[in-house]
C-alpha cells in the first residue's frame, strides 16, 4: 500500500499529537533535571499552534482521512491513521487550548513540589494520549489512547502517592475505569466479529455500515443486515459502559469525587477536556451505532446522573467535591444530549463546559493554594479545601472572585454566558424530544430541569460560602490573603473570557446562531416547539435569579431555615451511600471471594502439589531401601560367595606334588564314575 | 585255569599299590618306585591282552617299548631327584612345596 500523501493539515495534526509525547519522552529521560516544566509548556504550546492550524484548515471542509498499515494478523490488516473531520479537529483544538492554561497555571501551582518532574512528565503523556484519542481513525487506536488516558490519569490522581487517600483514589479510578474498558473492548470486539473492520469511516461515515439519512432518523436506525439487532444493542450498551466509566456516569461515578486527591490543576484538566470528555466524545464518534434501546438507556442514565450528582453536590463541604459532582451532573446532561439523538448539542455543551469547569477548578485551586499558604504560615491546622473555613474572600481575591462568578453563572446557564447557550439548547431539545415519546421517558427533561435548578443552587452556595459573608477564620483579617501569581491569574482570565458568549455566537440569546453547532452537522429537525424556545430560557433564568435570592438569604444573611441532619440531608451528605455500598457489598464480596480462592490455592492446589511431593519421597525411600538391601545385597552376596569359594579353593594349591597327583586321581575317578553311572 | 580277569585284577592291585606309593610315601625314591609299579601294572595289562593278538604280538611289542621308556623315565627321574636333593637337602615330598604361585 503506497503511503498516503502527507498534506499540511495531516502533518500538523500528527505533530499536535506527537509533540507532547516527545515532551513526555524527553522529560522521562531527563528525570529530576526537568523541574520548571519548560518542555511541557513549550510542547503543549506548539501543539496548540499545530492544532489551531489543523482546525483552520479542516473546519467546515471535507474530512481528511489518512491511514498507514500497522500490522497484519493472518489475513487481517490493521491500520493506524488519522480521521480529521469537524468533530475531531474541534476536540483537538479544545484539548490543546484547555491544556495550555492548565500547564501555565501548574507552573505556579506546583512550584516547589518535590515530585514536580514526575508531574510534568505525566501531564505531557496525559495530553498526548487525549489528543491521540480524538484524531484516531479506528477503534483499536482509539482504545490504545483510551487506555493511555486512563493510565496517565491513574498516575496523576495518585501523584501524591504517599498519602493513603491519594493511593486509594487512584486505585479506585483505575478499577472503575477497567470496568468501562472491558465494555469498550467487548463493544469493538462485537463490531469486528460481525463487520470485520474497526475503521471509523467505514463503520460510521457518510457511506458507512451505519449510514443514516439525517440526524432526524438517527433514533430509527435500520440495523445493517450483517449484524443482528440483539448484538447491535449489546454493542451499543457495551460502548456505553465504557463511556459510563470514563465519563463518570451513575453508578460508576465514584472514582471522580475520589480523584480530587490529585493536584487541583490535574482535576481541572480531567474535568474539562481530557479524561471525562473521552466518554462523551466516544459516544458522539460512534453515534450511528446506537439503536432505540441503547439511546433510551443512555438518556435515562444521563438524566439520573444529572439529578443524583446535583443532589449530592448540595451538601458537600469540600470545594473540590462540589465541583466534581457538578461535573458528573453536567456529564449527565451531555449523555442526555446523546440519548435524545442530538450528539452535536452534547459536544457543544462539552466545549462550553470545558472552559468554565476548567476555570472553576483553577479558581478553586487558587483559593486552596492561598489557604494552604495561610495554614502553613499560621499553623491553623484546617483543611484548606473545606468551604466552612472560607468566606469573605471577595475582598482579598477580587479577580478570582470575578472569574469564578462568570464560570458559576455559565454553569448555572445564566444569559450572556456560553453555558446559557449550550445548556438551554440541550433542555429545549430534550423537551422537544419528550414531546414525541409516549412512555415514562417524557420525565427526562423535567428531571433535567430540576437538576439544572439544583445546579444553580449549589454553585451559588459555593460562591456565597467562599467569597461573601464574613471570614470564617479570625486570622484572615490580619493575615490578608492575596491574589495568586500572574502564572495562575492569566490562564483564569483567558478561560473566563472563553466562558462568555462572544466566542461562540454574536447573538447571545439564540443558540441556533452558534458557529459551532452550524458546522458539526446540520441541526436535526425535531419538530420545533417555538413556545419552548422562549419559555425554557426564561424559566431557567428566573430559577437562577430565585436561587440567587435564596442563597443570599440563607448563606449571606445567615438566615438558614433548615435543620441539618435530616434524612435527605444525610443522604446527600453521604453521597447516597454509594461508596459505602461499594465498600461493604461489592468490595467485601470480592475480598471474600478472593479469600476463598486463596484458601483453595493454598490448601487444595498447593496441598495437591505437596501431597505429590510427599508421595514421591515415600516412593523414593522404598526404592532406596530396595536398592540398598536387595540389589546391593545380591551383588555383595555374589562377591562374598566368590571370596569364600576362593578362600576354600586356594587351600588346594599346596605346592606339593603328591597333593596334585591325588587330586588328579580323584578328578579322573569322578569322571570315570560319572561315565559309569550315566552311560550304564 | 588262570583267565584274563585274574591278570586284570592283579594289574589293578599293583596299580593301586603304585598309586598309594605315589600319593602317600614320604620318600621321593619310593614315589618313583610307585610310578614304576603303575607302569608295570599297565604293561601287565598289555601282555595279558596280547594273547588276543597272537598273529602280530602287538601287546608284547608295546610292553617292550613301555619297559624301555620306563627305564629312560627312571633315569631322568633319578637325575631330577638328585638335583632336588642338592637343592633342598631332602627328598621328602612333604617338604618340597614350591610347586605353586
Amino acid at each position: 500500500m503506497p503511503l498516503p500523501t502527507l498534506t499540511y493539515p495531516v502533518l500538523a495534526a500528527v505533530s499536535a499529537v506527537l509533540l507532547p509525547f516527545v515532551g513526555f519522552l524527553l522529560q522521562a529521560l531527563m528525570g529530576k533535571r526537568s523541574q520548571n516544566g519548560a518542555i511541557a509548556l513549550i510542547t503543549i504550546a506548539l501543539s496548540l499552534l499545530a492544532a489551531g492550524y489543523t482546525f483552520a484548515q479542516v473546519w467546515g471542509n471535507e474530512p481528511i482521512h489518512v491511514q498507514w498499515r500497522w500490522f497484519t494478523i493472518g489475513q487481517q490488516v490493521f491500520y493506524v491513521g488519522l480521521l480529521l473531520d469537524n468533530v475531531s479537529v474541534l476536540m483537538l483544538l479544545l484539548v490543546a487550548f484547555v491544556a495550555l492554561p492548565v500547564h501555565a497555571y501548574s507552573v505556579a501551582y506546583m512550584k516547589g513540589d518535590s515530585g514536580i518532574h514526575r508531574y510534568w512528565t505525566y501531564l505531557s503523556l496525559f495530553c498526548s494520549a487525549m489528543l491521540g484519542l480524538v484524531v484516531a481513525d479506528n477503534l483499536l487506536l482509539m482504545y490504545v489512547c483510551w487506555e493511555l488516558v486512563g493510565f496517565a490519569s491513574y498516575l496523576l490522581i495518585g501523584f501524591w502517592f504517599t498519602r493513603d487517600a491519594a493511593a486509594a483514589a487512584n486505585k479506585k479510578a483505575f478499577i472503575v475505569n477497567r470496568i468501562g474498558d472491558i465494555g469498550f473492548l467487548i463493544g469493538f470486539a462485537i463490531l469486528y466479529s460481525f463487520l470485520g473492520t474497526l475503521d471509523l469511516n467505514t463503520l460510521f461515515g457518510q457511506e458507512g455500515f451505519f449510514a443514516t439519512a439525517s440526524g432526524a432518523e438517527a433514533s430509527g436506525i435500520i440495523a445493517h443486515p450483517k449484524i443482528p439487532a440483539g448484538w447491535l444493542t449489546t454493542a451499543g450498551l457495551a460502548f456505553f459502559l465504557g463511556a459510563m466509566a470514563k465519563s463518570a456516569q451513575f453508578p460508576l461515578h465514584v472514582w471522580l469525587p475520589a480523584a480530587m486527591e490529585g493536584p487541583t490543576s490535574v482535576s481541572s484538566l480531567i474535568h474539562a477536556a481530557t479524561m471525562v470528555a473521552a466518554g462523551v466524545f466516544l459516544l458522539a464518534r460512534i453515534f450511528p451505532l446506537f439503536d432505540d434501546t441503547a439511546l433510551l438507556v443512555i438518556a435515562t442514565t444521563g438524566a439520573v446522573t444529572a439529578f443524583v450528582a446535583a443532589y449530592f453536590a448540595l451538601t458537600q463541604y469540600d470545594i473540590k467535591k462540589i465541583l466534581a459532582y457538578s461535573t458528573i451532573s453536567q456529564l449527565g446532561f451531555m449523555m442526555v444530549g446523546i440519548g435524545i439523538g442530538m450528539y452535536q448539542l452534547a459536544l457543544f455543551y462539552l466545549v462550553t463546559h470545558a472552559f468554565f469547569k476548567c476555570l472553576l477548578f483553577l479558581g478553586a485551586g487558587a483559593i486552596i493554594h492561598e489557604l494552604q499558604h495561610l495554614n502553613d504560615k499560621h499553623q491553623l491546622g484546617i483543611d484548606p479545601q473545606d468551604i466552612r473555613h472560607m468566606g469573605g474572600l471577595r475582598k482579598y481575591m477580587p479577580i478570582t472572585f470575578v472569574t469564578m462568578l462568570i464560570a458559576s453563572l455559565a454553569l448555572a446557564g445564566f444569559p450572556l454566558t456560553a453555558g446559557y447557550l449550550s445548556k438551554d439548547a440541550l433542555l429545549i431539545h430534550a423537551f422537544e424530544w419528550a414531546a414525541l415519546q409516549n412512555d415514562a421517558s417524557v420525565a427526562i427533561p423535567y428531571v433535567l430541569a430540576v437538576a439544572s435548578i439544583l445546579t444553580s443552587f449549589y454553585i451559588l452556595r459555593l460562591l456565597a460560602k467562599v467569597f461573601l459573608g464574613s471570614p470564617a477564620i479570625g486570622v484572615m483579617t490580619s493575615a490578608r490573603p492575596h491574589e495568586a501569581s500572574a502564572w495562575m491569574l492569566v490562564p483564569m482570565l483567558v478561560l473566563a473570557a472563553c466562558s462568555l458568549f462572544p466566542l461562540f455566537t454574536t447573538s447571545p440569546l439564540n443558540y441556533g446562531q452558534a458557529w459551532l453547532l452550524q458546522k458539526i452537522l446540520p441541526m436535526a429537525a425535531l419538530p420545533p416547539l417555538p413556545l419552548l424556545h422562549v419559555l425554557v430560557p426564561l424559566l431557567t433564568t428566573m430559577a437562577t435569579v430565585a436561587m440567587t435570592l435564596l442563597v443570599w438569604q440563607w448563606y449571606v444573611k445567615q438566615k438558614y431555615p433548615l435543620k441539618a441532619g435530616g434524612l435527605f440531608f444525610r443522604l446527600s451528605q453521604q453521597q447516597g451511600y454509594v461508596d459505602v455500598f461499594y465498600d461493604r457489598i461489592v468490595a467485601a464480596a470480592v475480598l471474600r471471594c478472593s479469600n476463598v480462592l486463596f484458601w483453595v490455592d493454598k490448601h487444595i492446589i498447593d496441598g495437591a502439589v505437596n501431597g505429590l511431593a510427599a508421595l514421591g519421597r515415600i516412593l523414593a525411600a522404598i526404592a532406596g531401601w530396595v536398592d540398598q538391601r536387595l540389589v546391593d545385597g545380591f551383588v555383595r552376596l555374589v562377591g562374598k560367595l566368590a571370596w569364600g569359594l576362593g578362600n576354600v579353593l586356594r587351600r588346594s594349591q599346596t605346592g606339593r606334588l603328591q597333593d596334585y597327583m591325588a587330586s588328579v586321581f580323584f578328578i579322573i575317578l569322578v569322571i570315570l564314575l560319572y561315565h559309569l553311572i550315566v552311560q550304564a | 585255569m588262570i583267565t584274563l580277569t585274574h591278570f586284570l585284577v592283579v594289574g589293578a592291585c599293583i596299580f593301586a599299590i603304585g598309586l598309594y606309593a605315589v600319593i602317600a610315601r614320604r620318600n621321593a625314591i619310593l614315589v618313583l618306585v610307585g610310578i614304576e609299579l603303575m607302569i608295570n601294572a599297565a604293561i601287565l595289562n598289555l601282555v595279558a591282552f596280547g594273547r588276543y593278538d597272537s598273529t602280530r604280538y602287538g601287546g608284547q611289542a608295546f610292553a617292550l617299548f613301555a619297559i624301555v621308556l620306563a627305564a629312560a623315565g627312571v633315569a631322568v627321574a633319578l637325575a631330577i631327584i638328585l638335583n632336588v636333593y642338592k637343592h633342598y637337602k631332602t627328598i621328602n615330598p612333604e617338604d618340597i612345596n614350591k610347586l605353586r604361585d
